[in-house]
């Protein structure tokens, strides 16, 4: 306990450390929102795989891999799923944002779709991470704490404690704070995941001997699930609904959570730290090298080795892990899982209270707010979103974890008006309006958040969360997609506006892609196919005997699906190098952007208007509640 | 300072920070485990981390042109004091296991010739000498900061 205490008061220390000197080199507040987009390159690359991580993954992860075995062998491809995203958009985002001098992504929504509803949608989704997602995290390490310190700390105290510490460096340093301790907190999450592992195969005698006791429990015909992918899909009525036979891990629900991880890199959060970083230099080496190369080696090898031992000796699952090892290592450990959480939870709130206030509040409610003013109102925002994670944490975990569930999912969702911006200039305004609408609804009604409100209202859907073992993130991109294209086909006439015509024009003539990346287009798509099949689609399947020899022998030592597995991670680290560098998706750029020259419009006095956006909120949250409330004593249960 | 001006000195510190965070705590964590078990070699593994983590300290200072700053002077001097002090008061009371003693003495003794080693590398044997030995002639007039010669 007390090196516990030890550790965490010195972890304040330096978190405290780097918010001043973040702070004084924002003079306050002058650049407290994008770090005058001065973050070096290689912090920004760090920063990124650290946040996509974040302790999420090695909690998620190790956890389902303890409970359920290699059934889930989409998760050993989590470092490949994470990076192809920023393949595909960070330079392109980073050198829109550039010519249109904006630094976030509801802004260049806002610019280039002139939507206030995917404004508002990016701006939730923001929420969502602040709140739930990194808010189950943090619970969670305060549940850990509590337990470390033999109940001397209680959870309230813990979750109350670690958020102020978050919110110190948050509102104090903002952007700059979250760059410069966030590059620390990524090397520090990578160094204890070691560590776990290390621990966890240690104490069971080796990794030799890992693979024996694997081998062992896979000799029992009773346990064949937790080595195997339950086939490419089974029509079941979801979770809560039907069982699926055997388990849900089908090959599939392999695909639909690594559609869901896709969905961090295309959310606010990644774009906020994209476009605070001085030039896109090092997304190539960051996505390839960092996030891909060793985030993903690390996920596929020690994470899932964590969780192998865990499988093997419950005792090694995390928490117990922790409480075992002696107090200076379960103190470091427990530092490093909270760096890699904090980092996140930081990232999402900033990136959540500027949504709020820079691109709703200000824009439709307070236009005069001025800039000291918007960093002060931010600041109180965050803090109000620090105090509902940590209220929700403490009295509401169940839905906490709910409503983080959501982000992920629902931020993949934000994936075709950005591929309309980057790379398909034939995506529509109203086609990616649509397609979000509809990705959302697909989204939640297929996880327990919709269906819970929709049963509160009394309708109750005849299918439980993620039907036919496919993930959310599935259920709301295919409508989401279908009716992109659909609009698209018929709304090519619409004229884009001045801001979306320039972003074509620097998309697809300055910034064509030269004739050998050109050439290269069908083995990109073929390899990109082959793999996406193969590493988390239908392919698993061939996955489970693979590498299995007569006798259901072991090959390489391994289980064949972790083989597998890490043979994929392997061949998915090529495949994001090839397309980084060789497609020139991510490699790096030596031109100069000029500023984009919007149109001059005459500026008016708003405030009037403002007062009776204002009034009709009021009036349409009251009337909107009334309704609800109505609805719900009619027919809710 | 604008912010180009500190970005050196940022990219630095994150660095350094990064270094001690992950080979200075694991192993100092690996010491302390050490005399826990009363083994010899897993302190000496620990110190070796540790030592490790100097050396990244002092290529980093070389990528970025740099020697320590006079926070992480006093820090480090201060703690191997203060360690050492620890040692001295703990072997002279007698309740030291030989495990235990070996380890402080390869502790300490490591990083005092590592530390010699430095400054020999860095400022050459006179050099070094001189980080330490000012005449009354070296001092400036006014400021009170000693030359090094």
């Amino acid at each position: 306990m007390t090196w516990l205490l030890l550790y965490l008061l010195f972890y304040t220390a330096v978190v405290l450390y780097w918010a001043r000197l973040a702070a004084k080199a924002n003079g306050d507040f002058e650049t407290y929102f994008s770090a005058g987009h001065q973050i070096a390159p290689w912090v920004s690359a760090l920063v990124v795989a650290g946040a996509s991580v974040s302790g999420w993954l090695v909690l998620g992860d190790a956890g389902r891999m303890a409970s359920q075995g290699f059934g889930w062998p989409g998760q050993l491809q989590a470092g490949i799923a994470l990076a192809l995203p920023g393949v595909f958009f960070f330079k392109r985002f980073w050198l829109i944002a550039q010519r249109l001098r904006l630094s976030s992504q509801g802004e260049v929504l806002r610019a280039y779709y002139q939507s206030e509803f995917l404004v508002v949608f990016s701006t939730l989704v923001a929420v969502l991470f602040a709140v739930g997602f990194a808010g189950m995290q943090l619970g969670a390490l305060s549940r850990l704490l509590a337990n470390l310190s033999d109940g001397m700390i209680s959870v309230s105290v813990a979750a109350t404690v670690l958020s102020l510490v978050l919110f110190g460096y948050v509102a104090l340093g903002g952007m700059r704070a979250i760059g410069y301790l966030g590059a620390v907190q990524t090397v520090l999450l990578g160094a204890v995941i070691v560590g776990f592992a290390g621990f966890a195969i240690m104490s069971l005698g080796g990794f030799g001997t890992l693979n024996q006791s694997l081998q062992k429990l896979a000799a029992d015909p009773a346990n064949a699930g937790l080595f195997n992918v339950a086939g490419v899909i089974q029509f079941t009525a979801g979770i809560g609904r039907e069982a699926a036979v055997g388990h849900e891990g089908t090959a599939l629900a392999s695909l639909g959570l690594a559609m869901a991880l896709m969905g961090f890199q295309a959310s606010p959060l990644a774009a906020k730290i994209i476009l605070s970083t001085r030039s896109p230099r090092g997304i190539a080496a960051g996505q390839t090298w960092v996030m891909a190369g060793a985030f993903g080696g690390l996920l596929a090898l020690f994470v899932t080795a964590l969780g192998a031992s865990a499988l093997i000796d419950p005792g090694l699952a995390i928490s117990s892990l922790l409480a075992s090892l002696s107090p200076w290592f379960s103190a470091w450990l427990f530092i490093g899982l909270l760096a890699g959480v904090q980092l996140v939870a930081g990232l999402g709130l900033l990136t959540a209270g500027e949504a709020l206030v820079r691109h709703i509040y200000k824009p439709w409610f307070h236009s005069g707010l001025s800039r000291k003013a918007t960093v002060t109102v931010t600041r109180v925002v965050v803090g109000l979103l620090v105090l509902t994670s940590v209220l929700m944490q403490v009295l509401t975990p169940v839905t906490l974890s709910v409503l983080g569930g959501l982000a992920l999912p629902l931020a993949f969702q934000l994936w075709t008006p950005l591929l309309g911006i980057t790379w398909a200039r034939w995506i529509t305004r109203p086609a990616a309006i649509t397609g979000v609408g509809f990705g959302i609804a697909g989204v939640l009604l297929t996880e327990p958040f919709g269906q819970a409100v929709l049963s509160f209202f009394g309708l109750d859907l005849p299918w439980g969360r993620w039907p036919w073992t496919l993930n959310s993130s599935i259920w709301g991109m295919v409508p989401n997609l279908a009716v992109v294209l659909l609009i698209s086909l018929f709304t090519q006439r619409l004229r884009p506006t001045e801001e979306a015509l320039d972003v074509q024009q620097l998309m697809h003539v300055t910034l064509r892609t030269s004739a050998r990346a050109a050439a290269l287009k069908t083995t990109a798509w073929s390899v990109v196919l082959a793999w996406l099949f193969l590493a988390v689609g239908p392919g698993l399947i061939f996955g489970n005997a693979a590498f299995e020899g007569a006798e259901g022998a072991w090959l390489v030592g391994l289980p064949s699906l972790w083989a597998w597995g890490l043979l994929f991670w392997a061949l998915g680290l090529g495949m994001v190098w090839f397309l980084s560098y060789k497609m020139e998706m991510a490699s790096p750029l030596h031109i100069d952007i000029p500023t984009f020259e919007p149109p001059r419009r005459l500026r008016r006095d708003q405030s009037a208007a403002e007062q009776m956006r204002l009034r009709a909120l009021l009036i349409t949250v009251g009337v909107v509640f009334a309704l609800a409330v109505i609805t719900a004593l009619t027919f809710g249960q | 300072m604008s912010d180009q001006q500190n970005a050196p000195n940022l990219d630095r510190g994150i660095l350094i920070f990064s270094i001690w965070a992950v080979f200075g705590f694991l192993g100092l964590g690996v010491v302390l485990e050490g005399f826990k078990r009363d083994l010899w070699a897993v302190s000496a593994i620990g110190i070796g981390g540790i030592v490790l983590a100097f050396v990244a300290h002092i290529i980093v200072n070389g990528i970025f042109d740099t020697g320590f700053t006079k926070g992480e002077t006093a820090l480090g001097i201060g703690a191997y004091g203060l360690l050492g002090l620890v040692f001295i008061v703990a072997a002279a009371d007698g309740g030291m296991s030989k495990a235990d003693y070996y380890s402080g003495l390869t502790f300490f003794g490591t990083l005092a010739v590592g530390f010699l080693a430095y400054l020999s590398t860095r400022h050459g044997l006179r050099g070094a000498f001189s980080r330490f030995h000012h005449k009354a002639g070296d001092q400036k007039a006014g400021d009170g900061q000693a030359v090094a010669r």
